[in-house]
């Protein structure tokens, strides 16, 4: 349906502002299985709400304004259909994302099962550095009926290097910790990227034409 | 003509084969009449016209639209009404073409005005000069007036545009996706100048950007919509037919989170249905986009008010997909290619339009893969639906709701009652054949018994028995018997 070498051209941050005051926009994709809290997430985030008592209409996409010291990060979360016959299509969300959060519920080992999937589709898709990719592991509330430890999916993390958090979107646990986190992230490797750039004089005045050959060589390597 | 071709079907005469201009030689319908050496000439002679009325267009056109920018005064009203409107009337002839009859359902105020269009552009001038709709003169004019809040970069912007436009005319002949890379340079080399020369404010960049995208796209949108190179077209059929192959889908199949029983909530979904069709008829790739958002938003209500909680994803794409497969919109493949290929680029990757347009996608993606296991169905069911054998609505007719027409109700009742009927014949018209065959079965099977005893025990005649004194003459052991007693007189 696209062409593969035009859609993340420019997706990267759309920077926007006079050069005192940076502020990027991120594009963060909730993955996991149905009803392991997604969205539930996502609206406690932004509007420090649990869902079941909520007036908004929809609760799918989210714009979320992140001030750091030393820029303002502009979060939009795209939430996605979780169940399993839409996993082949879910690929055109995460096109062009700067985030991930892989979400499973500890009371069902299934979809952490899930989530190991959705990473490694991933994996195909994106190189290393170019996504931030959190695992979290939600409804700590449940305690009670917990399935998958917190050893387990901690090591699993770390064996992938990826951020782990426990979070109860219900208690409202860690769940702004997980934006934040992804936020530091997000704005660490985007300081790596421009000092490498100042370092490189050179090739800053040529930014414009690596940007095309960058993108083609990721599609080889896909 | 009429009294030959009563006599023998269709008459063509001699003259009528012959070239139109009377050179002498056959001529063929595929050049006009003409012959093929008179065809080239007449060919060559109206596409010179044609390119010399496009120079003299061209130069008339920018004459007036710098003279209209430099005044400020916008006197091109009333001219163009009186310009034919060919494109108007090609893309209408198009649209037509393509468009299913859902399209004049569709609440379009546009349809209307439309139709207008097209009565007005048969009148004037021959089709061969191009000529600018009222919709792009329109677009133009706001274009200016807004480009005169930048100033001078205001100014700038329009020597880019113009430019562009320029060099898009001369790229005609490429390939779509080259024409798409073009675009997209120029999106991205137009914002960064406004950013870094002009300084402007980043709401400002995006407010020009988009006026930028309604005026270019406004101008491009007839050759790189649905271009001919591609194979858009032929995309678009399959996926309407395989939409319309589908049309048994039921919101339970796909787990719908949507009751249609409530009215408020069939009211949303005929506007979904009704914004998502409308889309097709959008010019500028960010008006497409908002019909989706727009079609989204009621979908989300419709949710929203069936489950009395607001809609995550998980129920939002097979709601979408849903409204996809009840409203079929026109020419679906081509809309998106085109928003694709030529949508700012900052607005289709992120923010809620993108969003919306990113679930639509999948949406269409999910409808051309589904199989009878995305609905819970078995193999065999779902072939049977999909041929049209039957249809899951039969099975579900007797808890239909009340609001379903009487006439269908009693059409599907009657249709059971055939189905029915049918059904109890086949199982007579099998059953008298089984009888028939068990009574030739019976008869023969009695004669083949009757046969093979006959066989087994032969009628034979034997010799009459002899008489039953012989029996005792064959008696080998009459001599070991005792000699018969006598009687015997005793005294006494």
């Amino acid at each position: 349906m696209f062409k593969k070498n035009m859609a993340p051209r420019r997706t990267q941050q759309v920077r926007a502002g006079p050069s005192t005051e940076q502020s990027y926009v991120y594009k963060v994709v909730l993955l996991g299985s149905t009803a392991v809290g997604k969205s539930s997430i996502a609206f406690r985030y932004v509007k420090n709400d649990f869902r079941e008592s909520m007036p908004t209409v929809g609760c799918s996409f989210f714009t979320q304004l992140v001030c750091l010291e030393t820029a303002t990060i502009k979060l939009e979360i795209w939430d996605t259909a979780g169940q399993e016959k839409y996993h082949s299509v879910c690929r055109l969300y995460y096109r062009g994302a700067n985030a991930a959060l892989l979400v499973y519920d500890i009371a069902r080992k299934a979809t952490f099962a899930r989530a190991k999937l959705w990473l490694r589709e991933l994996e195909k898709e994106f190189l290393h550095d170019e996504i931030v990719i959190v695992l979290v592991s939600n409804k700590t509330d449940l305690a009670a009926q917990r399935e998958v430890t917190f050893e387990e999916a901690e090591e699993f993390a770390k064996s992938r290097s990826l951020i782990y958090m426990e979070t109860s979107a219900k208690s409202n646990h860690h769940v702004t910790e997980v934006f934040m986190a992804v936020a530091h992230k997000l704005l660490k490797q985007e300081q790596q990227k421009e000092s490498a750039l100042q370092h490189q004089p050179w090739k800053k005045s040529r930014v414009d034409l690596r940007e095309p050959s960058n993108q083609t060589k990721k599609c080889c390597m896909n | 003509m009429s009294l030959k071709s009563e006599r023998r079907g269709i008459h063509v005469d001699q003259s009528e084969l012959l070239c139109k201009k009377g050179c002498g030689y056959y001529g063929n319908p595929a050049w006009q009449g003409f012959c093929s050496k008179c065809w080239r000439e007449e060919y060559h002679k109206a596409r010179q016209k044609q390119i010399q009325d496009d120079w003299e267009l061209a130069e008339r056109l920018q004459r007036e639209e710098e003279e209209a920018y430099a005044s400020s005064q916008s006197t091109q009203g009333a001219q163009s009404l009186t310009f034919s409107k060919f494109e108007e009337k090609k893309t209408n002839e198009k649209t037509r073409k393509v468009t299913t009859v859902k399209k004049f359902f569709s609440a379009s105020s546009r349809t209307g005005a439309k139709k207008a269009e097209i009565h007005e552009a048969k009148a004037p001038s021959p089709s061969i000069n191009r000529q600018v709709s009222i919709e792009t003169d329109r677009a133009s004019k706001e274009f200016i007036e807004f480009l005169k809040t930048y100033q001078k970069s205001g100014q700038d912007i329009y020597k880019q545009c113009k430019m562009f436009l320029e060099a898009m005319h001369h790229k005609r002949e490429l390939s779509i996706e080259e024409q798409s890379e073009c675009a997209q340079d120029f999106y991205q080399n137009v914002a960064e100048k406004l950013q870094t020369r002009w300084k402007v404010s980043p709401e400002k960049v995006e407010k020009a950007m988009d006026q930028i995208e309604k005026y270019i796209m406004t101008r491009l949108y007839k050759y790189v919509f649905c271009p001919e190179t591609t194979d858009d077209e032929k995309k678009d059929l399959v996926v309407q037919k395989r939409i319309r192959a589908l049309h048994w889908v039921t919101p339970q199949m796909l787990c719908v989170p949507v009751n249609e029983e409530i009215p408020e909530v069939s009211d949303m979904v005929v506007k979904a249905i009704t914004d998502i069709i409308e889309m097709d008829s959008k010019r500028v790739p960010r008006d497409k986009l908002a019909c989706i958002t727009q079609c989204s938003k009621h979908i989300f209500n419709a949710i929203k008010i069936t489950k009395n909680e607001p809609a995550s994803a998980d129920d939002f794409l097979p709601t979408l997909i849903y409204i996809v497969l009840k409203g079929n919109p026109p020419r679906l493949q081509s809309n998106i290619q085109y928003i694709t290929r030529f949508c700012n680029p900052s607005r289709l990757m992120t923010g809620e339009d993108g969003y919306y347009f990113t679930n639509l996608c999948c949406a269409v993606a999910f409808i051309e893969k589904l199989d009878a296991q995305s609905l819970n169905l078995s193999q065999e069911d779902f072939d049977r639906y999909m041929s049209g054998q039957t249809s899951p609505k039969k099975q579900e007719s007797e808890n239909w709701s009340s609001d379903v027409c009487l006439g269908v109700k009693q059409m599907y009742k009657n249709l059971d009652l055939l189905s029915q009927l049918n059904e109890r014949q086949e199982r007579i018209v099998s059953e008298a054949k089984k009888l028939e065959k068990d009574l030739i079965d019976w008869t023969d099977g009695i004669t083949k018994e009757v046969q093979d005893i006959v066989e087994k025990y032969p009628l034979e005649i034997k010799p009459k028995n002899q008489p039953l004194a012989a029996i005792d003459s064959e008696n080998v052991e009459n001599d070991k018997l005792p000699p018969p007693l006598q009687p015997q007189v005793y005294a006494g």
